[in-house]
């Protein structure tokens, strides 16, 4: 990983002071990898061996519905984590699908070394309390906005809100993670501003 | 009858469950894995045998097949089973627990192993064969969503009555698999039974 990488990783982790030691360890901890554009970075029924930090690309996270079909969960994106969480933290084999929709480079850490760093510095323990409340924050507006939005309102916010580098992946992933035919999100791309 | 679309990642997805199935069938004992349940039953290794012999007649075809098809790059990777292939694959696939259509095996997929003679290093043969087969057909069917898969059909196991696209050939060996894991499931209950 060149310096320019570990200083956007170095900014995911804010307030976390470091010794000089402590920190060439860290930056240790973390390897380059690399994807193409549809390659499965993580297939369901494997189990999640990294959690990842976004260098380039754009992500999916899906399930597969009883028909086969992709229902898109989420997305990570360039500065972004990455990864199927809850299978990387059990052990368990992954209800879901990670794919790159884009050429990615992702930084990776293992189970193993992603714990200890909160056994080495407490400083991690802050880094994960202002992480996950913010994941759950935006898990929590994502379900206000599908149970409570018609189809118009919802892609005019997330549109409003997406950053431009997730405006040029497949349509059919945006309307799926919107919950929409890709009929619908064609339609609104065409009549609606925002 | 409904018709039938396979995906790649559908079929990844069971592919993994059964490959993490047989990895905690690896941890049994040489007893459970080498006894059947009945005198004209199969054994558990046995049953891995026959699908690593399934597999075996497959494979080369396969990488035949991807070896001479093209690279494309292509957003869907859904693909409809014709009725006839829908058909054949559907006779395999167990409903639930259930194997419909109870069938005796052809000579050339018999396991034939010497029971007399099996011992551990054997047993992790097969389990050894079992993973390098299946896992290269995890390979083919990721290799195959890169590729026009609508353009080459092989001849299937049972002779060219039928011949498959590959993913059909993929669906067609994953409804097998499955259907020997519900008669591993069984075989395990009778042994439960009987101890």
């Amino acid at each position: 990983m060149d310096d320019e990488q570990y200083q956007k990783l170095k900014a995911f982790f804010p307030n976390i002071s470091f010794t000089e030691k402590e920190e060439s360890h860290f930056r240790s901890l973390w390897s380059i990898r690399s994807f193409s554009q549809y390659d499965l970075i993580t297939e369901a029924g494997s189990i999640e061996r990294y959690f990842y930090f976004v260098l380039e690309g754009v992500q999916a996270i899906y399930v597969l519905n009883e028909k086969g079909e992709k229902v898109v969960l989420g997305f990570s994106y360039s500065g972004s984590p990455s990864g199927v969480f809850d299978s990387f933290i059990g052990q368990q084999p992954s209800q879901t699908f990670l794919e790159a929709l884009k050429p990615s480079k992702m930084l990776a850490i293992t189970q193993t070394d992603y714990l200890s760093l909160f056994e080495k510095h407490s400083g991690f323990y802050v880094w994960g309390h202002d992480f996950f409340q913010n994941i759950l924050f935006g898990r929590l507006s994502r379900e206000v906005e599908l149970l409570t939005l018609a189809a118009e309102q919802r892609y005019k916010a997330f549109m409003q809100r997406c950053p431009d580098e997730l405006k040029v992946i497949p349509q059919k992933y945006l309307a799926s993670y919107l919950n929409m035919k890709p009929e619908t999100f064609s339609r609104l791309r065409r009549s609606v501003d925002y | 009858m409904s018709s039938l679309v396979v995906t790649p990642e559908n079929q990844i997805q069971r592919l993994n469950s059964i490959l993490v199935r047989v990895e905690h069938l690896q941890k049994l004992d040489f007893q459970t894995l080498t006894t059947p349940p009945g005198p004209k039953s199969w054994n558990i290794v046995e049953v891995l045998t026959h699908l690593n012999i399934a597999y075996g007649l497959y494979r080369p075809k396969f990488d035949e097949v991807l070896e001479n098809t093209p690279n494309i790059q292509k957003e869907s990777n859904t693909f409809k089973v014709s009725a006839w292939q829908r058909m054949i694959i559907n006779m395999q696939r167990p409903k639930g627990t259930v194997r419909k259509w109870k069938m005796k095996t052809l000579k050339r997929f018999e396991p034939l192993l010497d029971t007399e003679t099996m011992n551990e290093g054997k047993v992790t043969a097969t389990f050894v064969h079992f993973f390098d087969s299946h896992l290269h057909l995890k390979d083919c069917i990721l290799k195959s969503r890169r590729k026009d898969v609508s353009k080459r059909k092989i001849s299937s196991a049972i002779g060219p009555i039928v011949k498959f696209y590959l993913p059909e050939a993929f669906e067609f060996l994953l409804c097998h698999l499955e259907r020997h894991m519900v008669q591993i499931d069984e075989i395990l209950k009778k042994q439960a039974v009987v101890s």
